[in-house]
C-alpha cells in the first residue's frame, strides 16, 4: 500500500516537472515590487529604531549622554524614514513634467499642487539624516570616551 | 493653486553634501565603535554597536555613493550608466535597511545575555576575591580557630578532669570511650587504658538486669536522670552511683554514643542505713530494757525460791532433780535477759585505760586451740603504736570473742581470719578489724545482723544476741561497728573507738536510750 502511494507521488511529480505550463515555473516581478520592498524595508527600519529608542529609555540607558545621543539618533532616523517613505510615495504621484532643466543644480520645479510642494520639501531629507548620523557618531564617541576614562581609572 | 517655479539647487547641493557627510559620519561612528570594542573586547554591547555602525555605514555608503553617483553621472550625461546602476543602488539600500533593523531587534536579546554574563562575572569575581582572601588569611584563620578550639578544649577538659563525679562517654556498643579521673577512682582503676575501648559499662554493674534496663531506657527515652545504680569496683567493693545519661544519635537516628555523669552516693547511703539501723536498734533497745527489767525480777524470785526448795530436798530425789531443771532454765533465761540488758546498755560499764592489742591477743589465745582444731589460721596485724583507750576491757573482750566466733562459724572447712588494729590520729579513733574468708553475709541479711534474736544459725545453736550485745557495748563506748561483706568471699567487721575518753566511766545505764 505504502509502495503504491510512493510510486503514485513520483509519477505526479514527474508529470508536473515535464509538462507544466510556464506560469507555474516562477512569477514575474515588475517595477512596483522593488518600490514596495523598499517601502516595507523603511517600515521595518522605523519599527526597529522605535524599539531601540523605547528599549534604551525603559532600561535606563539614557541616563548616560552617549546612549541619550544614540536615542536621539534613533528618533531622527524614524523621522527620516517617514520623510523618505512619504517622499517615495509622493514621487509616484507627480508628473515628470513639473521638473525642467538639465540634470544639474539649474533644474527647476513647478509647484502646482500640494504633492509637488511636499515633494520639494521631502527631497531635502538629508537635513534630517545628517543630524541623525551625527548624533550616532557623537553618541558612540561619548561612550568611547567614558569607557576609556573608566578603563584608565580601573573602575571596570 | 498658483503654479510657481522653484530652483532645485538646494536639493542638488543638499543631496551631494549630505551624502558625503553621511559617508564621513558613518565611518566616524564605525571608527569610534572599533576603538570602543578594542577597549573592552569582551563587552558584547560594544560589539553590537560596532555591528550597528557597520550596517549603518553600509547603508550610508550605498545610499551616499548612489546619490552622488547619480548626480555626477547625470551631470556628465551618462544617464544610461546610472539607469543600469540604479537598481543595484536601490537594492543595496533596501538590504542595508533590513540589516540595520535586524541587528537592532537583536539588541535586546544580546543585552539580556550580556547582563547575565556580567552578573555571573561579578559573582565569580566576588567568589574569587573571597577565595583569595581566605587563601591569604587561611593560616591566621586556622591558627585563631585552633587557639579558640584549644582554649575551649582545655576549659571543658578541666571541667571533665576536675569533676568530683564520674563523667564518661560510651560508644554505640556501651564500651567506655572516655572517662575522667574521678570515674577511674570510683571504679577502682588506675589506668584509663584498662577501660577505654575494652570494657563495657555492663562490667562494673552489679546486676546485668539493671544494666539492660538502663540501656533500654536510654534507647527508648534518650535519657535517664538520677537513677541509683549499684556498681562493683575492680576490687569488688560495692558502690552506689546516682547516674544521669543521654544517648546521642546521628542524622539517621542511630545511636552513636552515650554520655553520662554519675555521683558516688555510697557514703550517704551507708550513713542513711546506719541512721535507720541506729533508730531501729534504739527502739529495740527500749523495748528490750523494759522486757528485761520486767522478766528479771520474777526470774530472781523464781531462782531464789528454787534454791530454798533445793535445801529441803536431798540430792537424788525426783523433786531435787526437777528443781535443778527449773533452776537451770531460769539461769538460761537470766543470761538471755542479761544479754538483752547489755545490748540495751543498761548494765554498768567499768572503764579504765586499757591496751586494745593486749585484749585482742588475750581473746585470740583463748580461742587459738579451738581455731586450730577447725583448721582456721589467724593472722594478726596489730599496730605497735596503738594508743591506750579508756574502755571496759572485759566487755570489749566479749565483743572480740563474739566477732571471732562468728568468723569461725562463717568459715566451713579451712579458712583464715585476719585481725588488725590501727590508729587514726587525724580522726582520733582506733580501728579494730576482724576479717574472714567465709561465706559472707547475704544482701537480705546484712541490714538485720544487729537485730536482737536475728540469727542464721540453726535453732538452738545461737540466741541471735551476740552481735546485738556487741553493738550495744561498742555504742556504750561512743564507737560504732561497720560491716562490709561479699557473699561467698567473706566479711570484715570494723570496730571504731574514740581515742582517750571512750565514754564516761561507770556510765549510768537506761538514760542512753532516752536521749
Amino acid at each position: 500500500m505504502v509502495i503504491r502511494a510512493k510510486i503514485s507521488f513520483f509519477i505526479i511529480l514527474a508529470y508536473l516537472l515535464s509538462d507544466s505550463p510556464a506560469a507555474m515555473a516562477f512569477q514575474s516581478h515588475p517595477g512596483p515590487e522593488g518600490l514596495y520592498a523598499h517601502q516595507l524595508a523603511h517600515i521595518f527600519f522605523i519599527l526597529a529604531m522605535a524599539f531601540l529608542a523605547y528599549w534604551l529609555q525603559v532600561n535606563g540607558f539614557t541616563l548616560e549622554r552617549g546612549w541619550r545621543l544614540i536615542q536621539v539618533s534613533c528618533l531622527l532616523l524614524i523621522l527620516w524614514n517617514l520623510v523618505a517613505f512619504t517622499g517615495h510615495w509622493v514621487e509616484e504621484r507627480i508628473s515628470d513634467a513639473v521638473i525642467s532643466g538639465g540634470p544639474d543644480w539649474t533644474q527647476r520645479i513647478v509647484v502646482d499642487s500640494v504633492w509637488t510642494g511636499l515633494y520639494y520639501g521631502f527631497k531635502l531629507d538629508h537635513l534630517v539624516q545628517v543630524p541623525a548620523m551625527l548624533c550616532l557618531a557623537l553618541g558612540i564617541r561619548s561612550l568611547y570616551k567614558q569607557a576609556a576614562r573608566e578603563e584608565q581609572s580601573g573602575d571596570r | 493653486m498658483t503654479a510657481n517655479s522653484y530652483s532645485l539647487a538646494p536639493v542638488w547641493f543638499t543631496d551631494v553634501a549630505g551624502s558625503a557627510l553621511i559617508i564621513v559620519l558613518s565611518f566616524l561612528a564605525v571608527w569610534f565603535a572599533v576603538r570602543l570594542a578594542k577597549i573592552q573586547p569582551s563587552n558584547v554591547i560594544w560589539i553590537y554597536l560596532l555591528w550597528l555602525c557597520v550596517a549603518l555605514a553600509v547603508f550610508g555608503v550605498s545610499r551616499g555613493v548612489g546619490h552622488i553617483a547619480k548626480r555626477f553621472l547625470l551631470l556628465m550625461d551618462m544617464r544610461d550608466v546610472w539607469l543600469s546602476l540604479r537598481p543595484y543602488s536601490g537594492g543595496i539600500n533596501t538590504l542595508a535597511f533590513v540589516l540595520v533593523a535586524s541587528i537592532t531587534l537583536f539588541f535586546q536579546r544580546i543585552h539580556k545575555i550580556n547582563t547575565a554574563i556580567l552578573n555571573d562575572k561579578e559573582a565569580l569575581e566576588e567568589a574569587s576575591q573571597e577565595v583569595m582572601h581566605l587563601n591569604r588569611n587561611l593560616e591566621s584563620l586556622v591558627r585563631r580557630r585552633t587557639e579558640e578550639l584549644s582554649r575551649s578544649e582545655k576549659k571543658y577538659r578541666r571541667i571533665f578532669e576536675g569533676s568530683m563525679d564520674m563523667i564518661f562517654i560510651l560508644d554505640e556498643q556501651g564500651r567506655f570511650a572516655d572517662i575522667n579521673r574521678a570515674g577511674l577512682d570510683i571504679l577502682g582503676f588506675q589506668n584509663r587504658d584498662d577501660l577505654i575501648g575494652t570494657m563495657s559499662l555492663a562490667g562494673p554493674f552489679e546486676s546485668s538486669e539493671e544494666f539492660d534496663r538502663l540501656m533500654a531506657d536510654l534507647h527508648f527515652n534518650g535519657f535517664v536522670r538520677d537513677r541509683q545504680c549499684r556498681f562493683q569496683t575492680k576490687e569488688g567493693k560495692e558502690v552506689f552511683l546516682l547516674l544521669s545519661a543521654t544517648s546521642r544519635r546521628d542524622a539517621s537516628g542511630t545511636v552513636v554514643s552515650y554520655e553520662g555523669i554519675a555521683k558516688d552516693v555510697t557514703a550517704r547511703l551507708y550513713m542513711e542505713r546506719q541512721l535507720q539501723q541506729a533508730e531501729k536498734l534504739a527502739s529495740l533497745g527500749q523495748i528490750s530494757t523494759g522486757i528485761a527489767h520486767e522478766i528479771n525480777n520474777p526470774l530472781g524470785v523464781m531462782l531464789g525460791y528454787t534454791q530454798l526448795l533445793l535445801k529441803d530436798h536431798p540430792a537424788g530425789s525426783q523433786i531435787h532433780d526437777d528443781l535443778k531443771t527449773i533452776e537451770k532454765h531460769a539461769r538460761n533465761c537470766k543470761e538471755v535477759v542479761e544479754d538483752l540488758l547489755k545490748f540495751a546498755r543498761s548494765t554498768q560499764t567499768r572503764k579504765s585505760s586499757i591496751d586494745i592489742n593486749q585484749c585482742v591477743e588475750e581473746v585470740i589465745s583463748l580461742l587459738a586451740h579451738q581455731l586450730q582444731m577447725d583448721k582456721i589460721s589467724v593472722e594478726t596485724r596489730l599496730s605497735p603504736d596503738l594508743p591506750r583507750v579508756t574502755a571496759d576491757g572485759e566487755k570489749l573482750k566479749q565483743v572480740f570473742m563474739n566477732l571471732l566466733m562468728n568468723a569461725r562459724q562463717a568459715i566451713s572447712g579451712q579458712g583464715r581470719i585476719s585481725v588488725g588494729t590501727e590508729s587514726d590520729s587525724g580522726q582520733r579513733v582506733i580501728r579494730i578489724f576482724f576479717s574472714d574468708d567465709g561465706c559472707g553475709i547475704g544482701v537480705d541479711h546484712i541490714n538485720r545482723i544487729f537485730d536482737p534474736f536475728f540469727s542464721t544459725k540453726p535453732v538452738g545453736e545461737g540466741t541471735g544476741l551476740g552481735l546485738s550485745v556487741s553493738y550495744g557495748i561498742v555504742q556504750d563506748h561512743n564507737g560504732h561497728i561497720e560491716v562490709e561483706s561479699r557473699p561467698g568471699k567473706g566479711s570484715t567487721f570494723t570496730l571504731i573507738l574514740p581515742i582517750g575518753e571512750a565514754g564516761c566511766e561507770n556510765s549510768a545505764p537506761e538514760k542512753k536510750w532516752n536521749n
